[in-house]
């Protein structure tokens, strides 16, 4: 991590923001992290505290070579290796990753169910084709059977997913068959999602698995658990539910907040209290409550992957990514913060406490000590999203007069989940991947990146995101991005079609223009990476570019990661044949070896592996240069002079 | 969906029908813009697109560059 004062953000909301909190003598999380320093040692995995004999701290000595005698020595008191400890702690946190993910995918299933049981009303089929579609994945019989009955069904069955102890998920088909082959061969395919992520858990247990080769084939399986499993199956529901995402305009940054309206922000990961707050926004009942404590309306907007669940179906404004939460309440116009699960920082209650702001816990999985409960009732999801609206809306006359919100806000489109990409490319008539495949091979997209994952205190807010995505699309790579990656890419102006023109080498800007769709893809919240591996093998399946994810032209990144959800993404992507490149910090550094069996043996196993770089430009020439090693490798790498064969060359051929 | 066809002189075979534009006209307004899915109106429509659209997937005989192999 480099020493030097780093800029806090390169957005000027935050920016602003942070001056009114400094102004206010309000500590927020750039302060914090200020103030504490990060641990080198845990920073670097080197730290293992799975038992009470330790915690055992085991660096790698620093500034010079370590001896034999020096490295045999490294070991924890129950005789661990940095390795074995090293390996451990990655897998803990692909475990705890993928079990947040699949906790999200758990309940959207429970409510999906309710909903097939017709236990609520609030919840419909939106998508009936998404619906039939899972119905084929799943063998689930359609004929002349009602919506609902095929929808109990499918619950029925992602819900045994879950507690599956034997044979492999039902998504795993959905992958390249070569891919499929590579798992099978190295016995990684999930069973069921608890099982793989518990196994992960015992076997990182004290005095149990001690070979970080053997552990990590247990982390992929977990990893896979999430990617193909746990997350698929809440991005497949979600749209069901709620519809498949399409091109949608909206707004993003601290300036969609509203000074003469109830605002209202929405931030976690889960989209079901935030669907229904949607809804009942726009109640002519509660707008006119609204009116009659004197504000001009409701103003919903969101935070975090909520806010990107709510954007790509509803066009819901989004207030910031994950570092602007905080700064959110700062600008003392935000009538109720309301939280789900995941990235909200107790931080916030200080925070609110400091403005009229009230802050609201509605899962019974997250409570902040202190903050208000009012849980989200899924059986009469419509009612708990009403109470909240009228708590904000009676708290809206308590707002004090130092309100300041920053005038920036910038324009974006969402919603390019793999079905409207399919169809924006070839219509209802043939949807296809063919368009985007050709202009791959014809070298005008020299080739695909995912840039995804969270913001990190510990670097320059947003500016790793944006300076990778712009050094990718000066080369002509598409970028596909979620969740924080994206809102940063979305401030920064790279999400409306006309930024293709201004950022974009001519190759991509042309292929941009023509579909007219921007440079960068927002593709959803961080479960919303499934959309990416289904983008991905619909590529290979389209033909032309190899048949395996590993042949693309593509890689991953996460510059800015912070949370165990972006390990397990990685470890998935890897696993799934990806070059994936993580910035900020790498936490297995404190082993050599490790690090070697992520950055090099992996790719001998799956064709893609892990990379580590911090500065934004460097990783993104990485990037290329691994798009550049797939073209050549796929023998696209040059133009070549078209010839058109007459009968004589074609009997020469077959010959 | 209704597919347009319009009739054709064809050389030797006299007048066929053929597939008119699929594409719509103009650029859609209000609810409809950007919103593909509910063009689709009824269940044999949207199992046919899944054949079609999806068709990597979903298609009884085609696995497209991966046909030489088993299904998935």
């Amino acid at each position: 991590m480099p020493d030097e004062k780093q800029a806090k953000s390169i957005d000027p909301a935050t920016l602003e923001m942070l001056a009114k909190a400094s102004e206010e003598n309000i500590s927020t999380v750039f302060d914090r992290a200020d103030k504490l320093k990060a641990c080198p040692i845990g920073a670097d995995g080197s730290c293992c505290k799975n038992c009470a004999m330790g915690p055992c701290r085991v660096p790698p000595p620093k500034g010079k070579e370590e001896t034999p005698k020096e490295k045999a020595a490294r070991v924890g008191v129950c005789g661990a290796t940095a390795e074995t400890i090293s390996a451990r702690n990655f897998c803990r946190m692909i475990a705890a990753g993928s079990a947040s993910h699949s906790d999200h995918g758990r309940r959207v299933v429970e409510a999906f169910k309710l909903m097939a049981e017709g236990k609520t009303k609030d919840f419909e089929i939106k998508d009936e084709q998404k619906l039939l579609k899972l119905a084929l994945d799943m063998g689930v019989p359609i004929g002349e059977r009602s919506n609902m009955e095929i929808a109990l069904d499918i619950a029925k069955i992602c819900e045994a997913e879950f507690g599956r102890q034997e044979g492999e998920l039902y998504f795993i088909k959905n992958a390249p068959l070569k891919r499929q082959e590579i798992w099978r061969k190295l016995g990684v395919v999930p069973r069921g999602i608890d099982r793989e992520v518990v196994e992960l858990m015992h076997r990182t247990h004290t005095g149990v698995d001690q070979d970080y080769r053997n552990l990590m084939l247990q982390g992929v399986r977990a990893a896979l658990a999430d990617g193909w499993g746990g997350s698929m199956i809440a991005t497949e529901i979600q749209d069901v539910m709620f519809g498949t995402p399409t091109p949608t305009l909206s707004e993003i940054n601290l300036g969609v907040l509203k000074e003469d309206m109830v605002n209202v922000i929405i931030h976690g990961h889960e989209p079901a209290l935030a669907e229904m707050l949607a809804v009942e926004s726009e109640n002519p009942e509660m707008v006119a409550y609204a009116r009659s404590k004197g504000a001009a309306g409701i103003n919903l907007a969101g935070m975090c992957c909520t806010a990107n669940e709510i954007l790509m179906r509803h066009g819901v404004p989004i207030a910031g990514n994950y570092l602007q939460q905080e700064l959110a309440i700062i600008t003392g116009a935000v009538d109720a913060m309301v939280v789900d699960v995941q990235c909200i920082m107790q931080g916030l209650l200080e925070v609110s406490r400091c403005f009229h702001t009230r802050l609201i816990n509605t899962d019974n999985r997250a409570k902040i000590t202190g903050a208000e409960y009012m849980p989200f009732d899924e059986l009469h999801p419509k009612d708990s999203a009403r109470a909240i609206i009228k708590a904000a809306i009676d708290n809206f006359p308590n707002r004090r007069d130092n309100v300041r919100i920053p005038h920036i806000k910038q324009s974006l489109i969402a919603g390019f989940s793999h079905e409207t990409i399919n169809y924006l490319l070839g219509g209802l008539f043939r949807a296809s991947y063919r368009p985007l495949n050709d202009n791959i091979i014809n070298g005008r997209i020299r080739g695909l990146a995912g840039v995804v994952g969270c913001n990190n205190a510990r670097t320059t807010h947003d500016s790793a995101h944006v300076t990778m995505i712009k050094e990718l699309l000066k080369n002509d790579v598409l970028v596909l991005s979620t969740g924080c990656a994206a809102m940063a890419a979305a401030k920064a102006g790279l999400m409306v079609p006309e930024s293709a023109a201004k950022f974009c080498g001519p190759g991509l800007a042309e292929v941009c223009e023509t579909v007219g769709i921007p440079p960068v893809l927002h593709l959803g919240s961080c479960v919303d990476n499934s959309r990416i591996l289904i983008a991905a093998t619909a590529v290979v399946k389209d033909g032309g570019l190899g048949d395996d994810i590993s042949d693309l032209p593509a890689a991953g990144a996460a510059p800015e990661w912070m949370s165990e959800k972006a390990i397990a993404i990685g470890q998935y992507f890897v696993a799934s044949g990806v070059y994936t490149v993580f910035g900020t910090t790498f936490p297995t550094m404190g082993s050599k070896e490790f690090t070697n069996h992520l950055f090099k043996d992996m790719e001998e196993m799956y064709g893609g592996k892990w990379d580590f770089q911090p500065d934004p430009v460097r990783a993104a020439q990485l990037m290329i240069a691994h798009i550049d090693k797939k073209r050549k490798a796929l023998g696209i790498d040059k133009a070549r002079e078209r010839v058109l064969y007459d009968m004589a060359m074609r009997r020469e051929l077959e010959g | 969906m209704e597919y347009k066809t319009v009739k054709k002189e064809a050389p030797g075979r006299g007048e066929v029908e053929v597939l008119a534009e699929t594409y719509e006209p103009g650029e859609p307004e209000a609810e409809a813009a950007g919103r593909w899915r509910q063009k689709l109106e009824n269940r044999d429509e949207k199992l046919k697109y899944l054949k079609n659209g999806e068709r990597y997937w979903y298609s009884d005989d085609w696995f497209g560059s991966e046909k030489r192999k088993n299904p998935a």
